[in-house]
C-alpha cells in the first residue's frame, strides 16, 4: 500500500512516515504542492495525505488541481484549523476525509484504514478475539462461554474496540464513533474513562487473561497478548 | 485655494461673513427707505409749491402770463429758489419758463392726460425727467385754470440734494462696516476659541494616553454641554477599553502560567527519563505520561481557541429549533454515568414543548460543562436537579447541586478563564480551568446568559437562560 504524505513540517512528516511504515505502509514524502502534483502524475498512490497549510500553493489548491485533471486517488486532508468552514471547504474541494492537527497517530491510522476499507465487502456478523465472541446481529457478547451483561453503550464500545482489535483507539475516536459527538470535550473524556473502567470490570474482571488495555497518553486497545 | 482646516478659523470666518452680509443688507434697506422718504418729501413740497405758484400766476394786461415773484422776498424753503417751472397750454404751447430753466425745455410736449393723473385723488402727476444738460429732476404736473384758460403747470426740483444726502448717509454707514466686522471677527474668534478650548484640552490629554496608562481620563469642564457629554462618552469608552485590556492582560498571564504547567512537566519527565538507561516498560510509562500532558495542552489550546473565536465574533452558528428539555435529557444521558459513579441522582423535569432556537452542538457543550461541574463539586450520594421552565421570552434551564455554596463575591468570577476557587483541588479533579468559561461563551453566543445563585437547599444553582424560539420559526 503506497501513501504520499504532503507535509512541509519536516519533523512531523518524518514522525508520521516512520509510524506509517511501522504499520506496514510504503510512504513517500513530498514537501510542497508542486512536488506532490508531479509525483502523483508519475507514480500510482493508493492514498494522499495532504496538509492544507503548504508554502506557496495551499493544499486545497493542489487538491482542486488534482480533481480537475481527473486524479481520483483518495485524499485525506490534514488541517490545523478546525472551523467548520474549513472542513466544508476541504470536502467541497474533493477530499475524502479530514483530520485536525494536532491529531493522535492512532486516529490517523484508523482513518487510513477506513478509507482503504471503503470498497471491501460488508462487515462480518460476528467478531472473535480469543475466548471473546461478539454476535453483532443479536448484540450479545460471550466470554469463555459465559454471557456478558452489557449495556447498549458498553456493547457499542466493545464492538468498536473489536473492529479495531490490536490497534489503539483514542478518546477522540471513541467520542465520535461510539458516543456520536461532533465535538470532543473534557466532560466526555471523563465519561469515556468511566465507561472503559466499567467495561473492563465486566470483560476482564473474572478472567486471568486481560483483553482491554490502557495505553497511557494515547488511548485503549483490545488484544490478547500483554503489550 | 486656502483651506481652513481649523474649526476655530472657520467658525470665525462664517460668523464674520454672515454678520457682514446682514450689515450690508441692513445698509441697503436703510438707504432705500431713506431715499424713498426724501423723494416723497420732495414731491410733497413740490405739490405745496405748485399750489402756492398757482395763486401767484396771473395774465398780465398784455396777455402774457406772469408769476408774482416778489412774494419770494422771504423764501420759505431753500428749495423754492431752486424751483424749475414751466407753464404750458394743454396743447403744448409754452406760456412761461422761469429763469432757472434758462429757456430749456422741461419735460417736453405734454402727453395725453398729463396733470390729470390721479395722485392721492388729486390731479397731480409725478415723474422723473432729465434736462438737456443731464440734471435729474423730480417733476410735478398739474392742470390749473386761470379764468377760463386751463394751464398745465410743471414744477420740478433737482434730485441732486437727495442723491447727495443718500450718498452721505451710505458712506457714513459703510464707513462703520470695517470696524464693526473687525470687532465681530475678534469677538467671534475669541468666542470660538473659548468654546473649543475644552476640545483642545481633551485632545492634548488623549494624546498622552497609551495602553500602559489607560486609567487616565479626559478633563470634563462642563458636564452639561455637548463637549462635556462627548468627554463623558469618551471616558466611558476608555473605561471599557481599560476593562478589556486588564482582562486580556490577566488572561495572558494566566494562560501562560497554565500552559507552562504541562510544559514543565513534559520537560522534567523527559529529562529525568533520559538521565539513565531505563527498561522498555519505564520508557513506555515516561512517554505515556508526556502524552497525557500533551493531551492536556491540546485541550487547553482548543478551549482557548473556541473562546477567542467567540470574543472575536467569528463563531458561525448553525441554529435549529429544538426542545430545551430534550437537550437537557441528552446531556444527562451522556454524563449520567459520572453521577452514577458518585452515587448521585440527577432529577430532570420541565415542559418538553419549550423550544429554543440555537446551535445545538455549541449549547450542548455549554450545558454539559455546567452539569459536569455540578457532578464534580456535588457531594457523593446527593441530588442534582435540572428544571426547564419558561420565564418571559426565555427558556430557563436551572442546574442545582448540593455542593458547598460559592461565596457571593466569587459568583461572577467562576466564569472567568482559569479562575479556580481552590487551585489544588480542581487540578486534582482534572479541570483545565476553562470548563465554565467555555460554558459561558457557548451560552452567550446563542444569545443567552448564565448566572450563579445560591441553591434553595444549600448548594449552587446555575441558571442558564436561552431566548425561547418564537412560534412559527422552524
Amino acid at each position: 500500500m503506497n501513501i504520499l504524505l504532503v507535509e512541509d513540517e519536516r519533523k512531523l512528516a518524518d514522525a508520521v512516515a516512520e509510524g506509517l511504515q511501522g504499520e506496514g505502509y510504503e510512504v513517500t514524502l513530498s514537501p510542497s504542492g508542486e512536488d506532490a502534483l508531479s509525483s502523483i502524475r508519475r507514480v500510482h498512490f493508493d492514498l494522499v495525505l495532504l496538509d492544507v497549510m503548504l508554502p506557496r500553493r495551499s493544499g486545497l489548491d493542489v487538491l482542486g488541481d488534482m480533481r480537475r485533471t481527473g486524479l481520483n486517488v483518495p485524499v485525506l486532508i490534514l488541517t490545523s484549523r478546525d472551523s467548520i468552514e474549513d472542513r466544508v471547504l476541504g470536502l467541497d474541494a474533493g477530499a475524502d476525509d479530514y483530520l485536525v492537527k494536532p491529531f493522535a497517530f492512532v486516529e490517523l491510522v484508523a482513518r487510513i484504514r477506513a478509507l482503504m476499507r471503503r470498497n471491501l465487502p460488508a462487515a462480518p456478523s460476528s467478531l472473535r478475539l480469543g475466548d471473546l465472541t461478539l454476535e453483532l446481529d443479536g448484540r450479545t457478547a460471550t466470554r469463555g462461554g459465559r454471557k456478558l451483561e452489557l449495556t447498549a453503550r458498553e456493547f457499542d464500545l466493545l464492538e468498536y474496540l473489536m473492529l479495531n482489535c490490536g490497534s489503539v483507539v483514542s478518546r477522540e475516536m471513541l467520542a465520535r464513533e461510539v458516543w456520536k459527538q461532533v465535538m470532543r470535550y473534557t466532560p466526555l473524556d471523563n465519561v469515556i474513562d468511566v465507561q472503559i473502567t466499567r467495561l473492563r470490570r465486566k470483560l476482564d474482571g473474572d478472567f486471568q487473561k486481560k483483553l482491554l488495555h490502557t495505553v497511557r497518553g494515547v488511548g485503549f486497545v483490545l488484544r490478547e497478548d500483554e503489550p | 485655494m486656502l483651506r481652513y482646516t481649523n474649526v476655530r478659523h472657520r467658525l470665525t470666518l462664517w460668523y464674520v461673513a454672515v454678520f457682514g452680509l446682514m450689515l450690508l443688507l441692513f445698509i441697503l434697506g436703510a438707504t432705500m427707505l431713506e431715499y424713498w422718504q426724501l423723494t416723497r418729501q420732495m414731491y410733497h413740497a413740490e405739490i405745496q409749491d405748485v399750489e402756492t405758484a398757482e395763486g401767484l400766476l396771473a395774465f398780465a394786461p398784455d396777455g402774457r402770463l406772469v408769476l408774482h415773484e416778489e412774494y419770494h422776498n422771504y423764501p420759505q424753503s431753500i428749495l423754492l429758489l431752486d424751483r424749475y417751472m414751466e407753464v404750458l397750454t394743454p396743447e403744448g404751447h409754452v406760456l412761461l419758463r422761469n429763469n432757472k430753466l434758462q429757456g430749456r425745455d422741461l419735460g417736453g410736449p405734454p402727453f395725453p392726460g398729463e396733470g390729470l393723473a390721479s395722485y392721492q385723488q388729486r390731479s397731480y402727476h409725478q415723474r422723473r425727467v432729465r434736462l438737456a444738460d443731464g440734471t435729474r429732476l423730480l417733476l410735478i404736473s398739474h392742470i390749473h385754470a386761470i379764468g377760463s384758460q386751463p394751464l398745465l403747470i410743471r414744477l420740478a426740483y433737482s434730485s441732486a440734494p437727495i442723491e447727495h444726502g443718500v450718498l452721505q448717509f451710505v458712506s457714513l454707514l459703510l464707513l462703520a462696516v470695517p470696524p464693526a466686522l473687525l470687532l465681530a471677527g475678534v469677538a467671534g474668534y475669541r468666542m470660538a476659541r473659548k468654546a473649543l478650548q475644552p476640545l483642545d484640552n481633551m485632545a492634548q490629554r488623549a494624546e498622552t494616553i497609551t495602553a500602559s496608562d489607560l486609567d487616565q481620563r479626559l478633563p470634563i469642564e462642563n458636564p452639561n454641554d455637548e463637549l462635556g457629554r462627548m468627554a463623558r462618552v469618551l471616558n466611558e469608552l476608555l473605561q471599557r477599553l481599560q476593562n478589556s485590556f486588564e482582562t486580556l492582560k490577566r488572561f495572558t498571564a494566566d494562560a501562560s502560567h497554565e500552559l507552562r504547567t504541562p510544559l514543565s512537566s513534559i520537560r522534567s519527565v523527559g529529562e529525568v527519563g533520559l538521565q539513565r538507561l531505563q527498561t522498555p516498560e519505564q520508557y513506555r510509562d515516561i512517554i505515556g505520561s508526556m502524552l497525557e500532558e500533551v493531551t492536556r495542552l491540546t485541550e487547553m489550546v482548543d478551549g482557548l481557541l473556541s473562546i477567542s473565536r467567540a470574543d472575536a465574533g467569528q463563531v458561525v452558528l448553525h441554529r435549529t429549533r429544538f426542545s430545551a428539555l430534550g437537550l437537557a435529557r441528552e446531556v444527562v444521558a451522556l454524563l449520567g454515568l459520572l453521577a452514577e459513579e458518585k452515587g448521585q441522582q440527577i432529577q430532570i423535569e420541565g415542559d418538553a414543548d419549550l423550544s429554543v432556537n440555537a446551535d445545538r452542538v455549541v449549547l450542548h457543550r455549554g450545558l454539559a460543562n455546567i452539569v459536569e461541574n455540578a457532578i464534580k463539586y456535588g457531594p457523593g450520594a446527593s441530588c442534582i436537579s435540572i428544571l426547564v421552565a419558561r420565564t418571559g421570552n426565555y427558556v430557563d434551564i436551572s442546574v442545582e447541586d448540593r455542593g458547598e455554596t460559592i461565596q457571593e463575591d466569587l459568583r461572577e468570577k467562576i466564569f472567568e478563564r482559569f479562575f479556580r476557587i481552590d487551585v489544588s483541588r480542581s487540578r486534582q479533579a482534572g479541570g483545565s480551568g476553562l470548563g465554565l468559561a467555555i460554558a459561558k461563551w457557548a451560552i452567550e453566543v446563542n444569545g443567552g446568559s448564565v448566572s450563579l445563585q445560591p441553591g434553595q437547599h444549600g448548594g449552587n444553582l446555575f441558571l442558564v437562560r436561552i431566548p425561547a424560539a418564537s412560534s412559527g420559526v422552524t
